[in-house]
């Protein structure tokens, strides 16, 4: 049991009273070095701990403590993980999944929120965090007339602070880039990046799919799209730099699927690539493991990693530890790195979240896109 | 006398005006140089506001642009410098790591003082004599460039450094902004601006303060894929001898690693290490400091203390 419980339990069950004090008084979950113990209180049936990361039980089982209506379950979690869960409360017959009402911190993502357990060592790194120093990029709206889907397509572009006509910038084309915004600050790390000189100045598209599941699985109506039209359009309304390697294309989960293939489809136009949490499903025999949505991600992925093509220049990959789709992003790591790509892969005890890929802005596009930072001295 | 005037960044404080205030320069127009600011230069509107004095920006950098253009041989013999010196600057960084690496573990090696300080002077100067050969080397380029290439006899250049020459005679200050060192004295040395800029007053900040230097030395401890070495860049202006500016060295410098903190005070003696942060002002009056707030020393043990008037 953990430490503090004990405490509190020391002179048999505690009363209310305690009860209150004890949760006034600490913070949840409760960390110890490298075990984690999760409190809920109030009357159920069964509660269970749901995190959804691959390597623990699906749903992990609470212990009601004798005499009280305090529920534990503790897990072990290696310091510097960040995971996140929720509680599922069984009473009277019925389920309910709930944000920890004992946990104040809570992450965001399209599906609504989750409680955010920081394992000892996390720190939310500081540049993700708003600087009043760092001067605010704004943000441009336009729609793409697409011939690829027919139909006009809303975009968003970050500009940065001090955005000029007369100057040219690198390219960075954002999947999901409505979704990095709100859930990874992304709006946030750029203006503080391009501020502590760490990243050039650099102009943003952001595109957002209305049927992400489909057009981003390896489908060639949105690699044309990025090529054919939303490229010819950004260059004609925006300065950039006309160069290769100043031109880069991200992604998370099946946006970074949707990356690779359009690099890969049209590889004259990318040789910087971000991919978080890649998606990439593949087979060696037979089927792959995964659902059905999957299917065009496996045909494209296991047709790429057959013959790469004339991708080349860095790429940038991360996955947590806690994802199951650390195997397929690990295997992906040799085959690119075969074809002469130069790949930073990092591995991280995080799991298949926004704040995971928000952690991870600094050191991909910081690589990717070296700021001045050793020659200006502002 | 003229004066010079070296600041820290001019964010998050604003000390410009006050710097020309206590300095009592004189009224009139003010020359400006925000060259390293590249196509933003000439961006001056903050300045004024805060100086309440006409500017007249001297566009160095777009000078530059508009001589390149139009001179191809000079744009050629000008990339093929810059290659010979970005060559230069990786075989110096190959050597450098290996040198430093070794003075830092004499530095914290535990040993009888009697056998240990000869290494450690020793490695130190190693050291030494490998950044004064670096800058012999990047001046030996610079020579050549200058020799194999008339610049003085060139039509175009020359009439931009007559017009330059004609902007500055009225004009008693000049100030020279922060921004991308290598591109502020590439453009300083084009135009030759160390001889236009003799008997004016300077206020110059962070790369404006490095370039008015004798050396020009490029550091950041905490960059996200690793710090790197402290390396020689080359020579500055020379304005300003004997010392070496270090802007913004709050954030960029691990003022808490006193061995490397050391090995800088060390490594660069008998030249002053002077840090330049957010507020901070010196004024030299005949090559001696006449008054300093807010900048700091970096002795020869790596503690930071206040710089002493001379």
């Amino acid at each position: 049991m953990n430490a503090a419980l004990r405490r509190l339990f020391r002179k048999g069950s505690p009363r209310n009273g305690e009860i209150d004090a004890f949760i006034a008084s600490s913070e949840f979950p409760l960390i110890d070095g490298n075990e984690v113990t999760f409190v809920y209180r109030g009357t159920a049936d069964a509660v269970y701990l749901r995190c959804w990361i691959s390597g623990f039980d699906t749903a992990q089982p609470f212990q009601l403590l004798n005499g009280t209506e305090l529920w534990v379950s503790t897990i072990e979690l290696p310091p510097g993980s960040r995971i996140e869960y929720k509680l599922e409360v069984e009473a009277g017959g019925q389920r309910h999944l709930i944000i920890d009402p004992l946990n104040n911190v809570v992450a965001h993502d399209p599906f609504g929120a989750n409680s955010v357990c920081q394992g000892a060592g996390y720190e939310r790194p500081r540049w993700t965090l708003h600087d009043p120093e760092a001067r605010s990029g704004a943000i441009d709206s336009f729609n793409v007339e697409s011939s690829a889907f027919h139909e006009a397509r809303d975009t968003s572009v970050y500009l940065p602070a001090r955005f000029r006509r007369n100057r040219r910038y690198p390219l960075l084309v954002v999947h999901d880039g409505h979704d990095y915004m709100k859930y990874a600050e992304l709006k946030v790390v750029l203006d503080n990046l391009i501020h502590y000189l760490e990243i050039p100045q650099m102009i943003v598209a952001l595109t957002q799919s209305p049927d992400r599941l489909k057009e981003y699985a390896g489908d060639d109506r949105h690699a044309d799209f990025i090529a054919n039209d939303l490229f010819p359009q950004l260059a004609s309304r925006f300065p950039l730099m006309d160069d290769i390697k100043a031109r880069g294309i991200m992604g998370a989960s099946f946006g970074a699927v949707a990356a690779l293939h359009a690099a890969w489809r049209h590889p004259q136009l990318f040789r910087r690539l971000l991919l978080q949490s890649g998606s990439f499903a593949f087979s060696d025999l037979g089927r792959h493991r995964r659902t059905a949505v999957f299917d065009p991600v496996a045909r494209f992925m296991n047709t790429f990693r057959d013959d790469p093509g004339e991708l080349s220049g860095k790429i940038y990959m991360s996955c947590g530890m806690y994802e199951s789709l650390i195997y397929e992003n690990r295997s992906l790591v040799p085959r690119l790195q075969g074809q002469g790509i130069d790949v930073r892969f990092e591995e991280v005890r995080d799991a298949h979240n926004w704040e995971n890929w928000r952690d991870r802005l600094r050191n991909g596009l910081s690589w990717l896109f070296p700021g001045p930072l050793w020659m200006v001295y502002e | 006398m003229p004066q010079t005037i070296l600041l820290g960044p001019q964010r998050p404080i604003i000390n410009l005006g006050a710097a020309i205030v206590e300095a009592a320069l004189p009224d009139g127009p003010l020359g400006v140089i925000s060259a390293g600011w590249q196509e933003a230069e000439g961006d001056v509107d903050d300045i004024e506001t805060v100086v309440e004095r006409r500017l007249v920006d001297l566009r160095l950098y777009q000078r530059a642009e508009e001589v390149f253009a139009a001179a191809p041989d000079l744009l050629a013999a000008y990339r093929a410098r810059q290659d010979r010196l970005q060559a230069l600057q990786r075989l110096y960084r190959l050597r450098l790591r290996r040198l430093l690496s070794a003075a830092r573990q004499m530095l914290q090696t535990r040993e009888d003082p009697s056998l240990i300080e000869p290494e450690q002077r020793h490695a130190i100067a190693q050291l030494r004599a490998l950044d004064r050969h670096h800058k012999r080397r990047v001046n030996s380029v610079h020579r050549e460039f200058d020799g194999a290439f008339d610049i003085d006899s060139h039509e175009l250049l020359a009439r931009h450094v007559a017009e330059i020459r004609g902007i500055l005679e009225p004009l008693e200050t000049v100030v020279i902004t922060g921004g991308n060192v290598a591109v502020l004295i590439n453009r300083l040395r084009l135009f030759r601006l160390a001889d236009l800029l003799a008997g004016k007053n300077l206020v110059a900040w962070s790369a404006g303060a490095m370039a008015a230097s004798e050396s020009i030395v490029l550091f950041h401890d905490n960059p996200p894929q690793g710090r790197r070495n402290p390396e020689v860049f080359g020579p500055g202006l020379g304005l300003i001898r004997r010392h070496i500016f270090f802007p913004n060295a709050r954030t960029r410098l691990n003022s808490s690693d006193r061995v490397r903190m050391q090995l800088l005070g060390r490594r660069f003696a008998p030249a002053t290490c002077v840090t330049l942060d957010s507020g901070a002002a010196l004024r030299f009056t005949d090559g001696g400091i006449a008054a300093a707030a807010g900048a700091r020393q970096i002795t020869e043990s790596g503690k930071l203390r206040k710089v002493r008037i001379r």
